[in-house]
Protein backbone atom coordinates (compact mmCIF):
# COMPACT_ATOMS: atom_id res chain seq x y z
CA UNK A 1 0.00 0.00 0.00
CA UNK A 2 2.72 2.71 1.47
CA UNK A 3 5.14 1.70 -1.30
CA UNK A 4 2.23 1.91 -4.14
CA UNK A 5 1.29 5.35 -3.07
CA UNK A 6 5.16 6.39 -2.75
CA UNK A 7 5.18 4.60 -6.34
CA UNK A 8 2.34 7.19 -7.63
CA UNK A 9 4.00 10.14 -6.04
CA UNK A 10 7.50 9.74 -7.78
CA UNK A 11 5.34 9.02 -11.18
CA UNK A 12 3.47 12.49 -10.39
CA UNK A 13 6.46 14.23 -9.46
CA UNK A 14 8.23 13.06 -12.78
CA UNK A 15 5.23 14.21 -14.63
CA UNK A 16 5.61 17.70 -13.34
CA UNK A 17 9.08 17.65 -14.39
CA UNK A 18 8.45 16.87 -17.57
CA UNK A 19 5.56 19.12 -18.13
CA UNK A 20 7.81 22.51 -16.64
CA UNK A 21 10.68 20.98 -19.07
CA UNK A 22 8.43 20.99 -22.11
CA UNK A 23 6.89 24.42 -21.27
CA UNK A 24 10.60 26.02 -20.54
CA UNK A 25 11.31 24.30 -24.45
CA UNK A 26 8.07 25.97 -25.62
CA UNK A 27 9.20 29.33 -24.25
CA UNK A 28 12.80 28.79 -25.58
CA UNK A 29 11.35 28.07 -28.90
CA UNK A 30 8.93 31.07 -29.02
CA UNK A 31 11.88 33.04 -28.27
CA UNK A 32 14.38 31.88 -30.93
CA UNK A 33 10.78 32.45 -33.72
CA UNK A 34 10.25 35.61 -32.29
CA UNK A 35 13.91 37.07 -32.56
CA UNK A 36 14.35 35.80 -35.97
CA UNK A 37 11.18 36.96 -36.65
CA UNK A 38 12.13 40.75 -35.61
CA UNK A 39 15.68 40.06 -37.67
CA UNK A 40 13.27 39.40 -40.87
CA UNK A 41 11.66 42.82 -40.24
CA UNK A 42 14.55 45.07 -39.20
CA UNK A 43 16.21 43.55 -42.70
CA UNK A 44 13.53 43.67 -44.59
CA UNK A 45 12.40 47.29 -43.12
CA UNK A 46 15.51 49.11 -42.76
CA UNK A 47 16.79 47.63 -46.58
CA UNK A 48 12.96 48.65 -47.93
CA UNK A 49 13.79 51.95 -46.65
CA UNK A 50 17.29 52.19 -47.90
CA UNK A 51 16.47 51.17 -51.37
CA UNK A 52 13.08 53.66 -51.40
CA UNK A 53 15.02 56.23 -49.60
CA UNK A 54 16.30 58.00 -53.22
CA UNK A 55 13.24 57.92 -54.89
CA UNK A 56 11.15 59.98 -52.46
CA UNK A 57 12.23 63.34 -54.04
CA UNK A 58 13.16 61.78 -58.16
CA UNK A 59 9.35 63.05 -59.16
CA UNK A 60 9.53 66.09 -61.33
CA UNK A 61 6.68 68.10 -62.04
CA UNK A 62 7.58 71.35 -63.37
CA UNK A 63 8.04 72.66 -66.86
CA UNK A 64 10.25 70.73 -69.26
CA UNK A 65 12.93 72.61 -71.27
CA UNK A 66 12.57 72.66 -75.24
CA UNK A 67 12.70 69.19 -76.98
CA UNK A 68 14.36 69.42 -80.30
CA UNK A 69 13.53 66.69 -83.23
CA UNK A 70 16.63 65.31 -84.73
CA UNK A 71 17.63 64.39 -88.45
CA UNK A 72 17.14 60.83 -87.48
CA UNK A 73 13.87 60.91 -85.44
CA UNK A 74 15.52 60.82 -81.86
CA UNK A 75 14.55 63.91 -79.82
CA UNK A 76 16.96 66.02 -77.40
CA UNK A 77 15.64 67.28 -74.42
CA UNK A 78 18.36 70.74 -73.00
CA UNK A 79 17.98 73.73 -71.98
CA UNK A 80 18.58 76.20 -74.89
CA UNK A 81 22.69 76.48 -75.09
CA UNK A 82 23.17 73.80 -72.21
CA UNK A 83 26.54 72.86 -71.08
CA UNK A 84 26.32 69.76 -69.69
CA UNK A 85 26.80 66.26 -70.02
CA UNK A 86 24.70 64.18 -72.73
CA UNK A 87 23.21 61.26 -71.58
CA UNK A 88 21.44 58.71 -74.97
CA UNK A 89 18.75 56.94 -73.70
CA UNK A 90 17.92 53.54 -76.04
CA UNK A 91 14.88 52.57 -75.41
CA UNK A 92 12.14 49.91 -76.86
CA UNK A 93 8.46 50.76 -75.75
CA UNK A 94 7.93 47.02 -75.66
CA UNK A 95 10.65 46.62 -73.11
CA UNK A 96 9.97 45.93 -69.76
CA UNK A 97 13.33 46.39 -68.69
CA UNK A 98 13.06 50.29 -70.16
CA UNK A 99 9.49 50.73 -68.49
CA UNK A 100 11.45 50.18 -65.12
CA UNK A 101 13.73 52.59 -66.37
CA UNK A 102 11.70 54.99 -67.00
CA UNK A 103 9.15 54.65 -64.06
CA UNK A 104 12.35 54.91 -61.87
CA UNK A 105 14.24 57.59 -63.65
CA UNK A 106 12.83 59.13 -65.93
CA UNK A 107 12.03 61.93 -64.17
CA UNK A 108 15.17 61.93 -62.83
CA UNK A 109 16.19 62.83 -66.58
CA UNK A 110 13.62 65.17 -67.26
CA UNK A 111 14.29 67.11 -63.59
CA UNK A 112 18.51 67.44 -65.04
CA UNK A 113 17.55 68.33 -68.28
CA UNK A 114 15.41 71.02 -66.87
CA UNK A 115 17.81 72.33 -64.37
CA UNK A 116 20.31 72.82 -67.43
CA UNK A 117 22.51 69.51 -65.49
CA UNK A 118 22.26 66.88 -68.78
CA UNK A 119 21.40 67.03 -72.09
CA UNK A 120 19.11 64.12 -72.77
CA UNK A 121 19.09 62.23 -75.77
CA UNK A 122 16.11 60.13 -76.48
CA UNK A 123 16.57 57.51 -78.78
CA UNK A 124 13.91 55.26 -79.83
CA UNK A 125 14.72 51.32 -80.73
CA UNK A 126 12.56 48.57 -81.86
CA UNK A 127 15.08 45.64 -80.81
CA UNK A 128 11.71 43.53 -81.02
CA UNK A 129 10.97 44.42 -84.45
CA UNK A 130 11.98 40.55 -85.48
CA UNK A 131 9.69 38.93 -82.23
CA UNK A 132 6.77 37.47 -82.81
CA UNK A 133 3.54 39.34 -83.62
CA UNK A 134 2.25 40.97 -80.92
CA UNK A 135 5.48 41.75 -79.60
CA UNK A 136 6.92 43.24 -82.93
CA UNK A 137 4.12 44.70 -84.06
CA UNK A 138 3.63 46.52 -80.32
CA UNK A 139 6.63 47.45 -80.39
CA UNK A 140 7.07 48.91 -84.33
CA UNK A 141 3.67 50.46 -83.61
CA UNK A 142 4.38 52.83 -80.52
CA UNK A 143 7.74 53.60 -81.81
CA UNK A 144 6.17 55.17 -84.91
CA UNK A 145 3.43 57.02 -82.83
CA UNK A 146 6.32 58.49 -80.24
CA UNK A 147 7.73 59.35 -83.62
CA UNK A 148 4.61 61.48 -84.53
CA UNK A 149 4.27 63.26 -81.46
CA UNK A 150 7.67 64.32 -81.72
CA UNK A 151 6.70 65.64 -85.04
CA UNK A 152 4.24 67.95 -82.54
CA UNK A 153 7.08 68.68 -79.91
CA UNK A 154 5.09 65.92 -77.48
CA UNK A 155 7.81 63.41 -77.75
CA UNK A 156 8.56 63.55 -73.78
CA UNK A 157 5.05 63.93 -72.72
CA UNK A 158 4.35 60.38 -75.23
CA UNK A 159 6.77 58.84 -73.93
CA UNK A 160 5.67 58.49 -70.20
CA UNK A 161 2.44 57.55 -71.75
CA UNK A 162 3.58 54.71 -73.59
CA UNK A 163 5.23 53.18 -70.89
CA UNK A 164 3.00 53.62 -68.52
CA UNK A 165 0.59 51.87 -70.50
CA UNK A 166 2.78 49.27 -72.04
CA UNK A 167 0.94 45.82 -72.55
CA UNK A 168 2.25 42.59 -71.31
CA UNK A 169 4.59 40.99 -73.42
CA UNK A 170 3.20 38.62 -75.38
CA UNK A 171 -0.27 40.94 -75.03
CA UNK A 172 -1.73 42.87 -78.12
CA UNK A 173 -1.54 46.49 -76.54
CA UNK A 174 -0.76 50.40 -78.11
CA UNK A 175 -3.86 49.56 -80.51
CA UNK A 176 -4.44 52.56 -83.01
CA UNK A 177 -7.31 53.58 -80.55
CA UNK A 178 -5.13 54.00 -77.69
CA UNK A 179 -2.41 55.75 -79.05
CA UNK A 180 -4.90 58.15 -81.04
CA UNK A 181 -6.16 58.95 -77.50
CA UNK A 182 -2.94 59.06 -75.35
CA UNK A 183 -2.21 61.77 -77.96
CA UNK A 184 -5.08 63.78 -76.55
CA UNK A 185 -3.47 63.73 -73.14
CA UNK A 186 -0.81 66.28 -74.30
CA UNK A 187 -1.22 69.51 -75.32
CA UNK A 188 -1.60 69.27 -78.86
CA UNK A 189 -4.45 71.29 -80.93
CA UNK A 190 -7.27 69.46 -82.88
CA UNK A 191 -4.64 69.86 -86.37
CA UNK A 192 -2.38 68.43 -84.81
CA UNK A 193 -4.49 65.59 -83.75
CA UNK A 194 -5.93 65.25 -86.90
CA UNK A 195 -2.35 64.88 -88.31
CA UNK A 196 -1.62 62.28 -85.47
CA UNK A 197 -4.32 60.55 -86.48
CA UNK A 198 -4.06 60.17 -90.09
CA UNK A 199 -0.34 59.37 -89.79
CA UNK A 200 -1.04 56.52 -86.90
CA UNK A 201 -3.35 54.83 -89.69
CA UNK A 202 -0.52 54.80 -92.12
CA UNK A 203 1.64 53.76 -90.09
CA UNK A 204 -0.16 50.70 -88.47
CA UNK A 205 -0.70 49.71 -91.92
CA UNK A 206 2.70 49.62 -92.80
CA UNK A 207 3.62 47.63 -89.56
CA UNK A 208 0.76 45.07 -90.36
CA UNK A 209 2.44 44.60 -93.45
CA UNK A 210 5.69 44.40 -92.09
CA UNK A 211 5.29 42.38 -89.44
CA UNK A 212 2.26 39.63 -91.03
CA UNK A 213 3.64 39.45 -95.00
CA UNK A 214 7.48 41.07 -95.61
CA UNK A 215 9.35 39.61 -92.92
CA UNK A 216 7.99 36.14 -92.59
CA UNK A 217 8.59 36.43 -96.83
CA UNK A 218 11.78 37.86 -95.81
CA UNK A 219 13.01 35.41 -93.12
CA UNK A 220 12.37 32.62 -94.67
CA UNK A 221 14.05 32.79 -97.83
CA UNK A 222 17.05 34.00 -96.01
CA UNK A 223 17.02 30.97 -93.44
CA UNK A 224 16.63 28.71 -96.74
CA UNK A 225 19.93 30.55 -98.50
CA UNK A 226 22.13 32.43 -96.02
CA UNK A 227 21.13 29.69 -93.17
CA UNK A 228 19.89 30.28 -89.60
CA UNK A 229 23.08 30.56 -87.69
CA UNK A 230 24.87 33.69 -90.69
CA UNK A 231 20.88 35.54 -90.13
CA UNK A 232 21.36 34.96 -86.26
CA UNK A 233 24.09 37.61 -86.55
CA UNK A 234 22.38 39.83 -88.52
CA UNK A 235 20.74 43.18 -87.31
CA UNK A 236 17.76 43.81 -89.28
CA UNK A 237 18.74 46.95 -90.80
CA UNK A 238 21.00 44.23 -92.71
CA UNK A 239 18.32 41.50 -93.38
CA UNK A 240 16.56 44.20 -95.28
CA UNK A 241 19.33 45.49 -97.37
CA UNK A 242 20.04 41.77 -97.94
CA UNK A 243 16.03 41.13 -99.19
CA UNK A 244 16.22 44.37 -101.27
CA UNK A 245 19.01 42.47 -103.52
CA UNK A 246 16.94 39.03 -103.25
CA UNK A 247 13.35 40.14 -104.58
CA UNK A 248 11.77 41.85 -101.28
CA UNK A 249 11.54 45.47 -101.81
CA UNK A 250 11.67 47.21 -98.68
CA UNK A 251 10.52 50.87 -100.42
CA UNK A 252 6.91 50.49 -98.55
CA UNK A 253 8.97 51.23 -95.41
CA UNK A 254 10.48 54.88 -97.30
CA UNK A 255 9.74 57.25 -95.24
CA UNK A 256 7.86 55.96 -93.11
CA UNK A 257 8.79 56.54 -89.44
CA UNK A 258 8.36 52.43 -89.03
CA UNK A 259 11.82 52.44 -91.20
CA UNK A 260 13.12 55.24 -89.52
CA UNK A 261 13.34 53.34 -86.05
CA UNK A 262 14.11 49.79 -87.79
CA UNK A 263 17.24 52.13 -89.77
CA UNK A 264 17.55 54.28 -85.78
CA UNK A 265 18.03 50.64 -84.32
CA UNK A 266 20.51 49.24 -86.86
CA UNK A 267 22.56 52.43 -86.37
CA UNK A 268 22.39 51.85 -83.16
CA UNK A 269 24.50 48.36 -83.19
CA UNK A 270 27.19 50.11 -84.72
CA UNK A 271 27.69 53.24 -83.33
CA UNK A 272 29.71 52.13 -80.09
CA UNK A 273 32.29 49.86 -80.07
CA UNK A 274 34.06 47.60 -77.66
CA UNK A 275 33.08 47.69 -73.87
CA UNK A 276 30.23 50.45 -74.80
CA UNK A 277 28.43 48.41 -78.14
CA UNK A 278 24.80 48.66 -77.89
CA UNK A 279 23.80 44.94 -77.44
CA UNK A 280 20.18 45.59 -75.58
CA UNK A 281 18.14 47.83 -74.15
CA UNK A 282 17.43 49.79 -71.84
CA UNK A 283 21.40 51.49 -73.16
CA UNK A 284 22.23 54.59 -71.22
CA UNK A 285 25.29 56.49 -72.52
CA UNK A 286 26.83 59.42 -70.55
CA UNK A 287 29.03 61.56 -73.00
CA UNK A 288 29.27 57.96 -74.77
CA UNK A 289 30.18 55.67 -72.39
CA UNK A 290 27.76 52.77 -71.54
CA UNK A 291 26.42 53.20 -67.76
CA UNK A 292 26.18 49.85 -66.15
CA UNK A 293 22.68 48.57 -64.65
CA UNK A 294 23.88 49.85 -60.95
CA UNK A 295 24.28 53.27 -62.72
CA UNK A 296 21.34 53.70 -64.72
CA UNK A 297 19.24 51.57 -62.93
CA UNK A 298 19.35 53.32 -59.65
CA UNK A 299 18.04 56.74 -58.62
CA UNK A 300 21.35 57.68 -56.85
CA UNK A 301 23.87 56.14 -59.25
CA UNK A 302 22.79 57.99 -62.11
CA UNK A 303 22.20 61.63 -60.76
CA UNK A 304 25.95 61.17 -59.18
CA UNK A 305 26.94 60.48 -62.69
CA UNK A 306 25.08 63.33 -63.91
CA UNK A 307 26.30 65.54 -62.00
CA UNK A 308 30.38 64.13 -62.41
CA UNK A 309 30.40 63.95 -65.67
CA UNK A 310 31.72 67.18 -68.26
CA UNK A 311 29.99 68.44 -70.54
CA UNK A 312 29.49 66.97 -73.80
CA UNK A 313 28.29 66.56 -77.32
CA UNK A 314 25.30 65.82 -79.26
CA UNK A 315 26.32 63.82 -82.22
CA UNK A 316 23.08 64.42 -84.45
CA UNK A 317 21.78 67.54 -86.35
CA UNK A 318 18.20 69.27 -85.40
CA UNK A 319 15.65 68.98 -87.86
CA UNK A 320 16.02 71.74 -90.65
CA UNK A 321 12.46 73.13 -90.82
CA UNK A 322 11.82 72.95 -86.74
CA UNK A 323 9.35 70.02 -86.80
CA UNK A 324 9.65 70.23 -82.42
CA UNK A 325 7.97 73.61 -81.27
CA UNK B 1 12.44 14.29 -34.12
CA UNK B 2 12.89 15.73 -31.00
CA UNK B 3 15.26 12.45 -29.65
CA UNK B 4 18.40 14.79 -30.04
CA UNK B 5 17.19 17.36 -27.22
CA UNK B 6 18.37 17.44 -23.68
CA UNK B 7 18.32 13.91 -22.39
CA UNK B 8 16.07 14.29 -19.17
CA UNK B 9 18.26 12.50 -17.13
CA UNK B 10 22.37 13.95 -17.08
CA UNK B 11 23.64 10.23 -15.93
CA UNK B 12 23.06 8.89 -19.41
CA UNK B 13 23.80 12.23 -21.76
CA UNK B 14 25.06 11.07 -24.77
CA UNK B 15 29.02 11.84 -24.23
CA UNK B 16 29.91 9.46 -27.20
CA UNK B 17 27.60 9.42 -29.86
CA UNK B 18 25.81 6.29 -30.27
CA UNK B 19 25.98 5.79 -33.83
CA UNK B 20 27.66 7.18 -36.95
CA UNK B 21 24.66 9.14 -38.43
CA UNK B 22 24.61 10.92 -34.82
CA UNK B 23 28.14 12.02 -35.53
CA UNK B 24 27.74 13.24 -39.39
CA UNK B 25 24.12 14.36 -38.70
CA UNK B 26 25.20 17.78 -37.43
CA UNK B 27 27.66 18.46 -39.75
CA UNK B 28 25.46 18.14 -42.68
CA UNK B 29 22.62 20.04 -41.16
CA UNK B 30 26.06 22.76 -40.66
CA UNK B 31 26.90 22.15 -44.92
CA UNK B 32 23.20 22.65 -45.47
CA UNK B 33 22.92 25.61 -43.44
CA UNK B 34 26.16 27.13 -45.23
CA UNK B 35 24.93 26.48 -48.39
CA UNK B 36 21.90 27.41 -48.36
CA UNK B 37 22.72 30.56 -46.89
CA UNK B 38 25.00 31.11 -49.80
CA UNK B 39 22.11 30.44 -52.23
CA UNK B 40 19.85 32.97 -50.84
CA UNK B 41 23.14 35.73 -50.34
CA UNK B 42 23.94 35.18 -54.07
CA UNK B 43 20.11 35.41 -55.04
CA UNK B 44 19.60 38.32 -53.36
CA UNK B 45 22.41 40.37 -54.40
CA UNK B 46 22.40 38.80 -58.36
CA UNK B 47 18.84 40.72 -58.24
CA UNK B 48 20.18 44.05 -57.53
CA UNK B 49 19.19 47.09 -58.61
CA UNK B 50 15.90 46.37 -57.26
CA UNK B 51 13.78 48.01 -60.39
CA UNK B 52 15.01 45.36 -62.50
CA UNK B 53 14.60 42.57 -59.51
CA UNK B 54 11.14 44.45 -59.96
CA UNK B 55 10.57 43.38 -64.44
CA UNK B 56 11.52 39.99 -62.96
CA UNK B 57 8.62 39.45 -60.92
CA UNK B 58 6.20 41.55 -63.37
CA UNK B 59 7.42 39.13 -66.01
CA UNK B 60 5.15 36.36 -64.22
CA UNK B 61 2.23 38.48 -65.27
CA UNK B 62 0.62 37.61 -61.83
CA UNK B 63 0.79 40.57 -59.63
CA UNK B 64 -0.49 43.86 -59.85
CA UNK B 65 1.75 46.50 -60.65
CA UNK B 66 2.24 47.96 -57.00
CA UNK B 67 2.62 44.25 -55.74
CA UNK B 68 5.17 43.23 -57.93
CA UNK B 69 7.23 46.28 -56.98
CA UNK B 70 6.75 45.56 -52.90
CA UNK B 71 7.77 42.17 -54.44
CA UNK B 72 10.90 43.13 -56.32
CA UNK B 73 12.50 45.49 -53.55
CA UNK B 74 11.78 42.93 -50.44
CA UNK B 75 12.25 39.28 -51.84
CA UNK B 76 16.49 40.22 -52.10
CA UNK B 77 16.02 41.54 -48.84
CA UNK B 78 14.26 38.42 -47.29
CA UNK B 79 16.52 36.28 -48.81
CA UNK B 80 19.00 38.05 -47.27
CA UNK B 81 17.59 37.98 -43.80
CA UNK B 82 16.87 33.77 -44.39
CA UNK B 83 20.63 33.73 -45.57
CA UNK B 84 21.79 35.68 -42.26
CA UNK B 85 19.63 33.34 -39.80
CA UNK B 86 21.29 30.44 -41.37
CA UNK B 87 24.67 31.65 -40.89
CA UNK B 88 24.04 32.45 -37.20
CA UNK B 89 21.69 29.26 -36.28
CA UNK B 90 18.85 31.15 -35.00
CA UNK B 91 15.66 28.99 -35.20
CA UNK B 92 16.94 26.82 -37.07
CA UNK B 93 14.58 24.09 -37.85
CA UNK B 94 12.00 27.25 -38.47
CA UNK B 95 14.24 28.92 -41.18
CA UNK B 96 14.91 25.70 -42.57
CA UNK B 97 11.16 25.14 -42.81
CA UNK B 98 10.62 28.84 -44.37
CA UNK B 99 13.49 28.57 -46.91
CA UNK B 100 12.30 25.34 -48.12
CA UNK B 101 9.19 26.56 -48.26
CA UNK B 102 10.10 29.74 -50.44
CA UNK B 103 11.63 26.99 -53.04
CA UNK B 104 8.20 25.55 -53.34
CA UNK B 105 6.37 28.99 -53.66
CA UNK B 106 9.42 29.44 -56.64
CA UNK B 107 8.41 26.19 -58.18
CA UNK B 108 4.75 26.85 -57.88
CA UNK B 109 5.78 30.25 -60.09
CA UNK B 110 8.02 28.87 -62.35
CA UNK B 111 5.25 25.79 -62.87
CA UNK B 112 2.56 28.56 -63.49
CA UNK B 113 4.60 30.54 -66.51
CA UNK B 114 5.14 27.21 -68.09
CA UNK B 115 1.63 25.80 -68.03
CA UNK B 116 0.56 29.42 -69.22
CA UNK B 117 3.27 28.83 -72.04
CA UNK B 118 5.16 32.01 -71.15
CA UNK B 119 8.67 32.04 -72.03
CA UNK B 120 10.97 33.75 -69.11
CA UNK B 121 13.89 33.75 -67.34
CA UNK B 122 12.59 32.76 -63.89
CA UNK B 123 15.08 35.74 -62.24
CA UNK B 124 15.98 33.36 -59.75
CA UNK B 125 19.38 35.33 -59.69
CA UNK B 126 19.13 37.98 -61.71
CA UNK B 127 17.93 38.42 -64.59
CA UNK B 128 14.19 37.58 -65.43
CA UNK B 129 11.73 38.80 -67.86
CA UNK B 130 11.29 37.83 -71.47
CA UNK B 131 13.58 34.87 -73.46
CA UNK B 132 13.45 33.63 -77.01
CA UNK B 133 10.53 30.83 -77.14
CA UNK B 134 13.16 27.75 -76.78
CA UNK B 135 15.73 29.48 -74.60
CA UNK B 136 13.40 28.86 -71.42
CA UNK B 137 15.14 26.88 -69.08
CA UNK B 138 12.04 25.96 -66.51
CA UNK B 139 13.28 22.33 -65.95
CA UNK B 140 17.01 23.36 -64.77
CA UNK B 141 15.32 26.04 -62.47
CA UNK B 142 12.75 23.59 -61.10
CA UNK B 143 15.28 21.00 -60.55
CA UNK B 144 17.50 23.15 -59.13
CA UNK B 145 15.05 24.76 -56.55
CA UNK B 146 14.05 21.40 -55.46
CA UNK B 147 17.49 20.42 -54.19
CA UNK B 148 17.79 24.10 -52.39
CA UNK B 149 14.32 22.98 -50.96
CA UNK B 150 15.65 19.51 -49.79
CA UNK B 151 18.69 21.52 -47.99
CA UNK B 152 16.09 23.36 -46.12
CA UNK B 153 13.83 20.61 -45.04
CA UNK B 154 17.14 18.59 -44.40
CA UNK B 155 18.06 21.53 -41.57
CA UNK B 156 13.60 21.36 -40.80
CA UNK B 157 14.32 17.64 -39.75
CA UNK B 158 17.37 17.58 -38.04
CA UNK B 159 18.01 20.97 -36.67
CA UNK B 160 20.87 20.25 -34.47
CA UNK B 161 24.12 21.49 -35.67
CA UNK B 162 27.50 23.44 -34.32
CA UNK B 163 28.01 26.76 -34.38
CA UNK B 164 24.92 27.77 -34.00
CA UNK B 165 23.14 30.16 -31.63
CA UNK B 166 20.67 28.06 -30.47
CA UNK B 167 22.52 25.84 -29.32
CA UNK B 168 23.80 28.86 -26.78
CA UNK B 169 20.02 29.17 -25.91
CA UNK B 170 19.87 25.06 -25.45
CA UNK B 171 18.07 24.24 -28.05
CA UNK B 172 19.01 21.54 -30.61
CA UNK B 173 21.58 20.04 -28.77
Amino acid sequence: MGSEARKRSREKIREQREREKRAAKRTKTLIVIGAAAAVVVLVVGIGFAVLNADRRDSGYEGALPPQALQEDGSVVLAQEGAQAPVVEVYADFQCPACRQFELLNGDVLKRNAAEGNAIVHYRPVSIFAQQPVPISSNSLRAGAAARAAAEHGYFVEYNDILFENQPTEGNEGFTVDELKDWFRQTDANAEQEGEFDRRIDEEAAVVTTFTEDYLPALTEDAMAEIGEETLGTMVLSDLISWGADHGHDPAFLDGTYTGEIITATGTAYTRYSGDNTFRGTPSVYLNGELLDNNTAMTVRGLNEAIASADAGEVDTQPMGDGGAE
Amino acid sequence: MDTTDESPDASTAPAVPRSRWEAVQPWLTLACRLGLAAVLVFAAVSKFPPALSVQAVEAYDLFPVEVARLIGYTLPLFELALAALLLVGLATRYVGAVGALLMFVFIAGIVSAMARGLNIDCGCFGGGGQVAPGETTYGLSIARDIAFAAMGAFIAVWPRSPFALDRAIGLFR
